[in-house]
C-alpha cells in the first residue's frame, strides 16, 4: 500500500482513494488508521476531486451548516482544528451527536441554519461550510457569514439545484444563487459536481 | 463623553463592555447544569465580529477557564449533553409518535402479505381435506398436520392483532392530539397526513392546496415539469367522501375537503378548541356541489 500525501494537508491518496487518518465512523473502508473518503458519499470528496486547492488547512475553525450525520463532518474534523456541526433534523443528528462523542473537535448543535441561534456558542470562524438542500440557501449563507465568518474568510457552499426550483434548468439556477452569493462575497469558482452529484454544484466563494 | 456601551451574552458569561474594552463579566460555573441553562438561551445575535473573534480570550481573562483546551471540552460536553436532550424531546413528541405507528402499520401489513403468500405456496388450502387421490397412493402425511405451519400461520394472525391494537392506539391519540383532523378525515387518513406533513405543525402551516396533492408528488412534478394534468388528489383521496363521489366532482370535493382538513389542523395545532361544525358544513357543500353540477 502506497501512501501519497495531498495538496491539502492531512488529506492522503491511496491508489485512486481519497483517505484522512482518523477513528471509522460510518463503516467507511479502512486502510490501517486511513479512512477512505468516497466522493459518491461525501460532496466534499468529490470537490476535491474536482479541484485540488481547496482553502483548508490544519489550523481552520469550520462552521459546517447542513451536517446531516456528520460523514463528511468526520472527514473534515481529521483535517481542521474544529467543527461547529449544525444539523436541524433531530433524527439524523443522532449520528451526528454519536460521531461528536468520538472526536474532541466537534461541537454538535441542533438549530436551524436559517435562524441562527447559536449565536452565544459560535466564535469566529475561519471557513463556512454550507450543505443545505433549501430554497433559500444562498440567504441562510450571506446571514451566517455577516455573524460567524471572518472577513476574507473562505465560504464553500453547495447548491442542490432540484431543491430551488425542479422546474428550471440546473444552470440557470446556479447563476441566479451566484448572483445572490455576488451579495457579500467574492465568487472564486464553480464546479459541477456531476458524475459524483447529479444536478449539483459547489460555489467557492470569500468573504470582501 | 459618549460611551458605546455593549452587552454580550455568551454561552459562558455575560459581559459588558465600553469602548471595545470589557468593564463588567458575570461568569458562570464549570458545571454542566448550569451550562446547559446559558447554552438554552439564546444570544449574541448582533454582535460586533471584534469581540466574536475573542470568545477564548474572553473566557481565559474572565477566569471562566485556565486554557484553551478546557473551554473546548467543556463546551463540547455541554453541546453534546444538550443536543442528546434535544433528541430525545423530539422523538417524545405525540405526532412523532402517530408517525411511528402508521409506518409501523405499513410496514405489518407489508409483512403479513409477504408470509401470507408464502403460506399459500407452503400449505395450499386444497392440502385441508385431500379425500380423492389420483394415484390411489396415500397423501403424504407429513405436511399435514405440520407443527411449523401451525406456528407460521399462528404468526401471521399475532401480526394481524398487533395491526388492529396499533391502529386502535392511533385512534386514541389522535383524538387527544388532533380532534378536528380526526372529525374531518377520520383518525387514520389524518394521522397519515400528520406523518407525511412531518408532524402536526408543518401540516398546520401547509396551504390545503398543497394538503390536496400530498402523497402525489409524482404526478405532481409530473405536472409542473412536463406540463401533464395536475393531481385532483394524494392520500385524501382515501376519504369516502372523495372515493365515494362520482368521478366528475371528486377534484372539487378533494379541493372542499383539502380547505376544511386545512381549517382543521390549524385548529388543532394552535387553538385546540374543537369545532364539530366542520364536517357538517362540508357535508352540506359537497351536496350542493353535486346537485349543481348534475342541474348543468
Amino acid at each position: 500500500m502506497y501512501v501519497k500525501p495531498h495538496k491539502i494537508p492531512s488529506v492522503f491518496i491511496i491508489g485512486k482513494h481519497l483517505a484522512t487518518r482518523g477513528e471509522a465512523v460510518y463503516g467507511e473502508k479502512t486502510f490501517g488508521e486511513y479512512r477512505v473518503w468516497d466522493p459518491k458519499r461525501s460532496k466534499l470528496a468529490a470537490l476535491l476531486k474536482k479541484y485540488e486547492n481547496l482553502p483548508l488547512d490544519t489550523q481552520q475553525i469550520v462552521l459546517y451548516l447542513g451536517a446531516a450525520s456528520g460523514t463528511t463532518a468526520s472527514h473534515l474534523a481529521d483535517i481542521v482544528s474544529l467543527i461547529y456541526a449544525v444539523e436541524f433534523a433531530p433524527r439524523v443528528a443522532r449520528n451526528l451527536v454519536r460521531m461528536a462523542e468520538q472526536r474532541s473537535n466537534v461541537i454538535p448543535l441542533i438549530a436551524d441554519a436559517s435562524r441562527p441561534d447559536y449565536g452565544h456558542i459560535v466564535e469566529l470562524v475561519d471557513l463556512l461550510y454550507q450543505d443545505i438542500a433549501q430554497k433559500n440557501q444562498a440567504d441562510i449563507a450571506i446571514v451566517n457569514a455577516e455573524m460567524f465568518l471572518r472577513s476574507h474568510g473562505y465560504a464553500c457552499i453547495f447548491i442542490k439545484a432540484r431543491s430551488i426550483d425542479v422546474t428550471a434548468k440546473p444552470k440557470a439556477v446556479y447563476q441566479s444563487q451566484v448572483k445572490k452569493l455576488k451579495e457579500i462575497f467574492d465568487v472564486m469558482h464553480v464546479f459541477d459536481l456531476s458524475p459524483y452529484y447529479k444536478d449539483h454544484a459547489a460555489v467557492i466563494t470569500r468573504l470582501i | 463623553m459618549k460611551h458605546d456601551m455593549t452587552y454580550i451574552h455568551t454561552w459562558f458569561a455575560d459581559f459588558e463592555a465600553e469602548d471595545h474594552t470589557i468593564t463588567h463579566s458575570d461568569v458562570a460555573t464549570t458545571d454542566l447544569p448550569a451550562i446547559l441553562v446559558k447554552l438554552q438561551r439564546a444570544g449574541a445575535m448582533d454582535l460586533d465580529k471584534c469581540y466574536r473573534g475573542h470568545f477564548r480570550k474572553m473566557a481565559l481573562q474572565s477566569l471562566f477557564v485556565s486554557s484553551e483546551s478546557d473551554y473546548l471540552s467543556i463546551l463540547r460536553a455541554a453541546t453534546i449533553a444538550h443536543a442528546k436532550a434535544q433528541i430525545i424531546e423530539a422523538f417524545c413528541q405525540p405526532d412523532v409518535h402517530i408517525t411511528q405507528l402508521i409506518d409501523a402499520i405499513d410496514d405489518i401489513d407489508e409483512a403479513v402479505n409477504l408470509l401470507s403468500e408464502r403460506l399459500l405456496e407452503w400449505h395450499p388450502p386444497e392440502l385441508e381435506n385431500i379425500t380423492l387421490s389420483i394415484t390411489n397412493a396415500p397423501p403424504p402425511e407429513s405436511r399435514m398436520g405440520d407443527p411449523l405451519v401451525q406456528e407460521f400461520t399462528l404468526s401471521v394472525e399475532r401480526l394481524h392483532e398487533l395491526r388492529s391494537d396499533i391502529a386502535a392506539s392511533i385512534v386514541r391519540e389522535m383524538q387527544a392530539l388532533a380532534p378536528n383532523i380526526s372529525n374531518v378525515a377520520g383518525e387514520l387518513l389524518g394521522a397519515r397526513l400528520i406523518a407525511a406533513a412531518g408532524g402536526l405543525e408543518p401540516l398546520a402551516r401547509m396551504p390545503s392546496s398543497r394538503i390536496q396533492v400530498m402523497g402525489a408528488s409524482k404526478a405532481l412534478f409530473r405536472h409542473l415539469k412536463y406540463k401533464s394534468k395536475p393531481p385532483k388528489h394524494g392520500l385524501i383521496f382515501q376519504h369516502p367522501l372523495v372515493r365515494g363521489n362520482p368521478v366528475r366532482i371528486r377534484g372539487k370535493v378533494a379541493r372542499l375537503l383539502a380547505a376544511k382538513i386545512a381549517i382543521a389542523a390549524r385548529l388543532d395545532f394552535y387553538s385546540k378548541e374543537i369545532y364539530p361544525d366542520l364536517m357538517p358544513q362540508l357535508e352540506r357543500r359537497i351536496s350542493e356541489l353535486a346537485s349543481f353540477t348534475r342541474r348543468s
